[in-house]
């Protein structure tokens, strides 16, 4: 160990949106907080949005899955065992760096699906509960978005006014009214208009490989500025390797490793893990030599949901400039999103309507035939067929928890700090694939009912786990819980989880809006009763 | 900028790149925006990890004079032919001259603040007239 350095009250590992939620509050409330991130700052101008090269980097540079961006401060995901490859990004704003920013609240049953449909568990609140926390992290994060969403009790209502929907969206809500189907404006964490630290939106459309402009809303922009000014100490390309813990159970800091490999143990009242739903549980198992913390369930890693995707691209014969951003997501539908017995799956799914993209999304797309096929004059043909004349209905169908999804720590592949790194065991199930079946069948429909010439099915992609839940699960019992419903793990009690590690079901909704408010939502009550936090002596 | 690709190594470059880009259909070719030189090295340098796939495929023996020949080699190297393919496929789409033949400005900036249209409004008011649909 090259050094101890002062003790601070709390430290927050990962400085993704949930950190930033966490430790922003924390500050405020004049508590003294580190912030521990294995990636670094990342500027908007390192984004090649902007630029010629932008369908070229977004191969490997800006992939999200880090096996292929391989860069150092990602560590590698073991996938051989799972359907899905979980995806993320290292760096000051996390993962939201290249999210697409797609802002949804989750739905009222999202929270009792228990008690509505006999599956999974209730959640500890419900969305009442919750939607003050959302209003207030949608402040932070300058959503656009339309109010009066007829899905919603509420109307979802957004701090800005929404993003143009453009031809693509006028193209795809009039085959949805031929219907007679649900649709809306999409919300995204992308300001219509110049926000505080955010730049207006200019519908670049490239959100999924980092925003050039300035303008989505990333952490690194709407949280950790005013955080660091009012005190926090963000320390970048740093590893934690574990959270130290006494022989009372009780936290005590984090061991973490700098880029040259040298070990450091900061000491700390409080430990908050914002890792994500991979990173928090591989954290909480590397801990104690190896043996793992915090786990007197069984559940640390457990439950692991990541919403496998799946899309329908729809083909016009009219130019419907379909590389125009937002992307971002367009509209939204939620009309297949409750239960419906007689569909033969439980649950729903969300839809999000996107644009294409540039013409390299036809050289080949998701999973084309014969290489050759894609070359010589059928090249020419396909991009002029399809090029700025497509959109895709996207789906996020719920994935429902399943105690043999999981995390273990791989015993061959390690991370450049010599870390193991997390193996991913996971299968898609019957209830999904029925689910994905029926959802792609209907938005096949809402093309055709569009006008669409031609429709194209990606039943399943292995590069869509975006979104990373529920491996260490809230609720009020020890024996069946990680942690209680504000985040606090109940075998080590100054130790916290603020990210959708704690999701007990994951909704068919994008995660964000609601890791955030949960995040929030714990960190108030932490600070509200942090006399009572019983630290290491 | 130095050359990432020996003369030898453009020139088998050169010859698949016609074939699997031709010109036609109001597109010009792979020859045509002279792609194994400037456009293929650009690419090179801005993503190096290709070159040792792009060359490993190049060094492969058989004649080429036609896209079958191009897919038997594939079948030897799918992963050279991978790398391969991402390098004539993003130097032709990022040269200025193809964009414009497919009518693609690139992802340029515009005006989001123009936000919904009288016209969206009114395609939304079916939806708010049927009302609330959640449960
Ligand atoms: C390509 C992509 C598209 C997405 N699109 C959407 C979308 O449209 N809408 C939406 O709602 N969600 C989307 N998501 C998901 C969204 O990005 C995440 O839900 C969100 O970032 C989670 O925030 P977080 O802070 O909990 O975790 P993360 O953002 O993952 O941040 C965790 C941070 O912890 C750091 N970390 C991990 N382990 C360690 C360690 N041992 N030591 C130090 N630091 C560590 C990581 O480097 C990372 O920066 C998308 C994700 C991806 C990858
Ligand atoms: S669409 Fe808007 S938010 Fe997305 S990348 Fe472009 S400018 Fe940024």
């Amino acid at each position: 160990m090259s050094g101890t350095a002062d003790p601070c009250d709390a430290i927050v590992v990962g400085a993704g949106p949930s950190g930033a939620v966490a430790a922003t509050e924390l500050v405020r409330a004049g508590l003294s907080v580190t912030v521990i991130e294995q990636g670094d700052w990342v500027l908007a101008d390192a984004f090649d949005g902007a630029r010629p090269q932008w369908e070229l980097t977004q191969l490997r540079k800006w992939h999200p899955n880090p096996n292929v961006r391989g860069r150092p401060e990602d560590y590698p995901v073991d996938v051989a065992a799972s359907d899905v490859n979980p995806l993320m990004f290292a760096g000051v704003g996390g993962a939201a760096l290249i999210y697409g920013a797609h802002w949804m609240r989750f739905m009222p049953s999202d929270f009792r699906v228990r008690t509505l449909d006999g599956v999974a568990d209730d959640w500890p609140f419900a969305y009442d509960d919750l939607a003050p926390f959302y209003a207030y992290v949608e402040e932070a994060m300058g959503v656009s978005g339309l109010d009066g969403n007829t899905a919603y009790p509420d109307g979802a209502p957004c701090p800005l006014p929404a993003l143009p929907i453009g031809k693509v969206g006028r193209k795809a809500a009039l085959g949805m009214n031929r219907l007679g189907w649900h649709w809306w404006p999409g919300s995204n964490a992308i300001p219509s208009r110049a926000y505080r630290n955010l730049q207006p939106c200019v519908l670049r459309g490239t959100c999924g490989t980092g925003c050039s402009d300035g303008a989505k809303a990333t952490p690194d922009r709407t949280h950790w500025p005013g955080a660091i000014d009012d005190g926090v100490r963000l320390l970048t390309n740093a590893r934690v390797a574990e959270v130290t813990v006494d022989s009372h159970d009780r936290a005590t800091g984090v061991v973490w490793i700098d880029r040259d490999g040298q070990r450091h143990h900061q000491p700390a009242g409080i430990v908050i893990l914002c890792a994500n739903g991979i990173g928090t549980p591989r954290t909480l198992m590397m801990s104690n030599d190896g043996a793992g913390i915090a786990n007197r369930s069984g559940m640390v890693g457990r439950r692991l949901m990541m919403h496998p995707f799946a899309a329908v691209m729809g083909t016009f014969d009219e130019d419907l400039e379909s590389w125009v951003g937002p992307a971002g997501q367009i509209l939204t539908s939620m009309q297949f999103y409750e239960t419906d017995l007689s569909r033969g799956f439980v649950r729903g799914a969300k839809w999000n309507c996107m644009p294409a993209g540039g013409p390299q999304s036809f050289r080949a797309g998701y999973g084309d035939g014969p290489l050759t096929d894609a070359w010589g004059a059928n090249l020419h043909e396909r991009v002029r067929r399809k090029f700025g004349r497509s959109f895709e209905w996207g789906i996020v169908g719920e994935d429902l928890p399943d105690t043999e999804n999981r995390i273990a720590l791989s015993a061959s592949l390690t991370d450049t700090s010599g870390l193991p790194a997390p193996e991913i065991h996971y299968t898609v199930s019957d209830n999904t694939r029925k689910m994905l079946d029926f959802h792609t069948a209907r938005a096949v429909e809402a093309m055709e009912a569009a006008g669409a010439v031609e429709t194209a099915i990606t039943p399943l992609i292995r590069d869509c786990g975006w979104h990373l839940m529920g491996t260490a699960v809230m609720g009020d019992d020890p024996e069946t819980s990680v942690v209680d419903e504000n985040g606090r793990c109940h075998d080590v009690p100054n130790l916290y989880v603020m990210d959708g590690s704690v999701f007990p079901t994951s909704s068919g909704m994008n995660p964000t809006a609601t890791i955030m408010a949960v995040a929030a939502r714990s960190v108030l009550a932490l600070i509200e009763n942090r006399r009572e936090v019983e630290v290491a002596a | 900028m130095s050359h990432a690709l020996t003369d030898a190594e453009r020139e088998r470059l050169a010859t698949l790149a016609d074939l699997m880009v031709p010109g036609g259909q109001g597109m010009p070719s792979a020859g045509d925006i002279d792609l194994a030189n400037g456009p293929a090295e650009e690419v090179l340098h801005i993503d190096p990890t290709r070159l040792a796939g792009v060359q490993r495929f190049l060094a492969l023996e058989g004649m080429v004079e036609t896209l079958a020949d191009v897919e038997a080699l594939a079948q030897k190297d799918a992963d050279g032919f991978a790398d391969l393919g991402v390098v004539v496929a993003n130097a032709y789409f990022m040269d200025a001259a193809v964009r414009q033949a497919i009518g693609y400005p690139g992802q340029e900036a515009r005006d989001a603040s123009i936000g919904l249209t009288d016209e969206d409004r009114a395609l939304l008011q079916p939806v708010i007239d049927r009302g609330a649909i959640h449960r």
